[in-house]
């Protein structure tokens, strides 16, 4: 083709224009669809997160089948510790109705860990009304027992006072308040 | 002849069983995946886990129509970190990331802060600092997690907009874009996001948004057992978070000077946490 006197200002206006043609084909295959709806980014991420997988899923479904459990842990002072906090979350035990895990029991100088970790009152900022905290050993050698026990010797890991307040009904002790 | 008729009712008897069978199971089949296309995601919750976050569940979630808030009380958290062991197996959380942490401040009597946070609260405090020379004053636990800014500052320097505040207030990331690139990692004033070593993409608290579309609470106030975590709408009148925010009393945010105007408030806080 014989170059003629503006010929070179025609090319870069066609290039340019094929620029912005494959740059729009690709903007529009490569944006996801849902990209833009609510602002800059993809909306469909929302309700991807709503999808996600729940592993805790609170106290209500272990008590139908742990009842005994159940009847002390709602009727202690203990109520309001997540069953999931101490024996690991519903996900790992039950699937779609299934069991397909055992979940752990704490026992023997771990059950001490875990109780100490809420009620040592060595560590200060755990105020009286919150939480009733103990220094440990005093309150073994307080409560006139070997330093060996473990908190779960008198203390129900479920409702806490169950054993104690059975005692003193039975011998007829009252609160030396 | 005679012998072969039988066979032949038989062919025909058990050909007309198979094809009920399989209409049947086709039926099926086509029943099923339409309960699964459901937007309500009721299938997740087992029927029997009470609704804990009232006017969620039973209709189409409206994203206008809530304004949630996180409540933090300080004066009630003791540090036990029940919060961050269920944050941890909620998400899987890889060993050395927090999603959410406690903190441990100490004043001693002259006045000096010393700040702790082993393994992120993961374990609990189990016992009192000991390289402190002064007699401690006071201590308290601060509970750590995601701010949830109206002007979040990591969303705008996103450059591929992977992460984002969605209509209902909640700032989320899209794992599919992020790139990695760790600049919401530095532009975060809380310090709360983190590069996931697995999937190499930024991850942050949520404040369980899975959980409250469907109506529980975020898994660290499920089992928090002072109810120092506190979480609900503030449009709803009646919750909790209502009463404490329109009521007396210390409210404060972190780092309000940052101006990212967070959703997390903090009830009885001391002047020096940051």
């Amino acid at each position: 083709m014989e170059p003629s006197y503006n010929s070179h200002v025609k090319r870069i206006i066609l290039g340019l224009v094929i620029f912005a043609a494959v740059g729009l084909i690709g903007k529009k295959f490569m944006t996801p669809d849902s990209f833009g709806m609510y602002g800059h980014y993809r909306a469909d991420a929302i309700q991807e997160e709503a999808d996600r997988e729940m592993r805790h899923k609170t106290n209500a479904p272990c008590l139908p089948c742990h009842i005994y459990e159940a009847e002390l842990h709602l009727n202690g002072l203990h109520k309001t510790i997540s069953c999931e906090f101490c024996h690991g979350p519903m996900a790992d035990h039950i699937t779609a109705g299934m069991k397909t895990g055992e979940l752990p029991v704490k026992k023997g100088e771990e059950i001490k860990v875990l109780c100490l970790r809420c009620h040592n009152k060595a560590i200060h900022a755990r105020p009286e009304d919150v939480i009733r905290t103990v220094v440990m050993p005093d309150h073994l050698r307080d409560q006139k027992v070997r330093e060996t026990h473990t908190c779960n010797q008198c203390h129900h890991v479920h409702a806490p006072y169950n054993y104690i307040d059975q005692a003193k009904q039975a011998l007829g002790i009252k609160e030396a308040s | 002849m005679d012998k072969e008729k039988p066979e032949l009712d038989e062919d025909r008897r058990t050909f007309i069983k198979k094809v009920l069978k399989g209409t049947l199971a086709g039926s099926l089949l086509l029943v099923i995946p339409l309960r699964a296309d459901d937007p309500g995601t009721s299938e997740q919750i087992p029927e029997d886990t009470p609704e804990q976050i009232p006017g969620i569940r039973g209709r189409e979630y409206d994203m206008s129509r809530h304004r949630f808030v996180f409540v933090v009380d300080v004066t009630r958290c003791i540090g036990c970190g029940s919060c961050c062991v269920a944050d941890k197996r909620e998400y899987n959380v890889p060993d050395g990331h927090y999603r959410t942490w406690v903190e441990r401040y100490i004043k001693d009597i002259d006045e000096n802060i010393y700040v702790d946070c082993p393994n992120g609260g993961l374990d609990g405090y189990q016992k009192p600092r000991e390289d402190l020379d002064r007699p401690v004053r006071d201590t308290f636990f601060v509970p750590k997690l995601c701010n949830m800014c109206k002007d979040p500052s990591c969303v705008q320097v996103c450059p591929v907009g992977a992460t984002f505040r969605s209509p209902d207030g909640f700032v989320l990331i899209d794992s599919k874009r992020c790139i990695g690139c760790g600049y919401c990692i530095q532009a975060c004033p809380y310090s709360v996001r983190f590069l996931n070593p697995v999937t190499r993409t930024a991850e942050k608290c949520t404040w369980c948004y899975h959980r409250i579309r469907k109506g529980l609470l975020p898994a660290c106030v499920q089992v928090c057992p002072t109810k120092a975590r506190k979480f609900g709408d503030l449009n709803d009148k009646e919750s909790e978070v209502y009463k404490i925010l329109s009521g007396p009393g210390v409210i404060t945010v972190l780092k309000k000077d940052m101006g990212n105007s967070p959703s997390l408030y903090y009830k009885g806080v001391r002047r020096e946490v940051i």
